[in-house]
């Protein structure tokens, strides 16, 4: 159990820090933005609480925020994406998965699993870009932003778990 | 009795979710009013660290760039220096005379060196940590610039680390003019582009033209009078058709921020007293 949380903890600074270090930086065409840091959340196996997996979540975006200089913004979108993935993976659990199933291509295939990355980011992302957006509503640009970033952080969240499985 | 407390039971879980999305907007909203806020941005000391061993590595990227940036600013400015010292001395025929205006406008200004530890450009509202605080005498409402401009003014200060608004931020509004005129505006950001920011309630019968310099202004104890902002790019009206609305490239290039200085003015603190005497 200990060496479990252990190794969660190691993937949630390594994604902090990969977040903050160096994809804060990357802002394709003036509208893509990664937040890969979401993954740890995608990953975490099926079986974990509701309330763990709410904690972590929080947490995770916590961190994100302080070092990005925008408390509560990632918290709030994270806390919700973690509240929302039980009833969403359910819609993408094989039926013969098992009991601790951890959510990835190998245990859901390619496609199901990309799909599965698809409504969580961007469920993600709806919530994070529109409470950034308070600043300067403009409604065009939010949704040019939200749908750019979901596909970019989607491509990296693909390729990031594409290298762990090999 | 039973069947309600099975039900909390059941349902914990949504508790705990409205619990930590109450933490995180009482975050969000109480960052904008509330100084103890700083222990949960770049500036404490644990994150400051980070950011100022990533910057040890990062720095040396646009060294080159920078450098050349500064050589021209220099040449520039040197050039202007000479021309302005001879109209001075044929005017006056008094070659002291300009050592003395300068050491009078830099009398009031103490100015301290600071490095860029963390930035962003890509946000609605971005904030730039320095490695420089309260122990180095930096204190909130201070200006900062850098060798091409205004960079912005500082807003939180933790005793070792800082957070500056910069113009790329909703919150800021810099009071700016047109140079050679005294017509004056404020300039505000509109989260597109970084290179751009717009100068509004600029008065329409006042006089200027795309190409134009425009400085800040003075009226506020944050900046001096005459540092560069950046050139008119673009002349419009503004929304209700009362002003001008000019779009203003920035001198500053907020993507490969460095090195920058603070500036505190000495008798900073008398006028914001006075003014605020005015506004009881």
């Amino acid at each position: 159990m200990a060496i479990v949380f252990f190794k969660r903890l190691g993937w949630f600074w390594l994604l902090v820090f990969i977040q903050v270090l160096v994809l804060n930086h990357v802002h394709l065409m003036g509208y893509a933005m990664p937040f890969l840091y979401v993954y740890l959340i995608l990953v975490l196996n099926i079986n974990v609480s509701r309330n763990i997996l709410l904690l972590w979540g929080f947490f995770l975006g916590l961190a994100v925020d302080i070092f990005s200089n925008t408390p509560g913004m990632n918290a709030a979108a994270t806390t919700f994406l973690a509240f929302m993935r039980p009833s969403i993976l359910r819609l993408f659990t094989p039926r013969d998965c098992a009991e601790d199933m951890e959510p990835g291509i190998r245990s859901m295939g390619f496609w199901l699993f990309f799909r599965y990355v698809l409504v969580e980011v961007a469920l993600h992302h709806t919530v994070l870009l529109t409470i950034e957006s308070f600043s300067f509503f403009n409604l065009g640009f939010l949704f040019l932003e939200i749908l750019s970033s979901v596909l970019l952080t989607t491509f990296c969240v693909m390729a990031i778990e594409g290298i762990r499985k090999k | 009795m039973r069947n309600l407390l099975e039900f909390f039971i059941k349902y914990n879980y949504w508790f705990l979710f409205i619990l930590l999305e109450v933490i995180s907007f009482g975050l969000l909203f109480r960052f904008n009013s509330y100084q103890g806020s700083v222990y949960f941005t770049s500036a404490n000391w644990l994150v400051g660290t980070v950011y100022e061993i990533s910057d040890g590595v990062t720095s040396y990227f646009h060294l080159k760039s920078v450098n050349e940036d500064l050589m021209e600013r220099n040449i520039y400015l040197e050039q202007q220096v000479s021309a302005l010292r001879e109209a001075f001395i044929k005017t006056t025929r008094d070659t002291t005379w300009v050592d003395e205006i300068q050491r009078s406008v830099l009398k009031d200004f103490t100015i301290l060196k600071a490095d860029v530890i963390n930035n962003s450009i890509n946000r609605a509202n971005n904030y730039i940590t320095l490695n420089r605080g309260e122990k180095d005498g930096i204190r909130s409402e201070m200006g900062v610039i850098n060798g091409n401009g205004v960079v912005g003014i500082v807003y939180l200060t933790a005793s070792h680390h800082s957070i500056v608004i910069p113009v790329l931020n909703s919150k800021s509004s810099i009071s700016c003019k047109v140079k050679n005129s005294d017509y004056f505006g404020y300039l505000k950001w509109d989260g597109e582009d970084s290179r751009y920011a717009y100068l509004m309630d600029l008065p329409r019968h006042s006089v200027c033209e795309k190409g134009d310099t425009i400085v800040t202004s003075g009226f506020t104890s944050i900046f001096p009078s005459g540092i560069m902002v950046g050139t008119v790019e673009d002349i419009t009206d503004s929304h209700d058709g009362l002003s001008y609305l000019l779009k203003v490239k920035l001198s500053t290039d907020f993507g490969k921020l460095n090195d920058v200085r603070v500036i505190a003015r000495k008798d900073m603190a008398e006028q914001k007293e006075l003014e605020q005497k005015i506004r009881k």
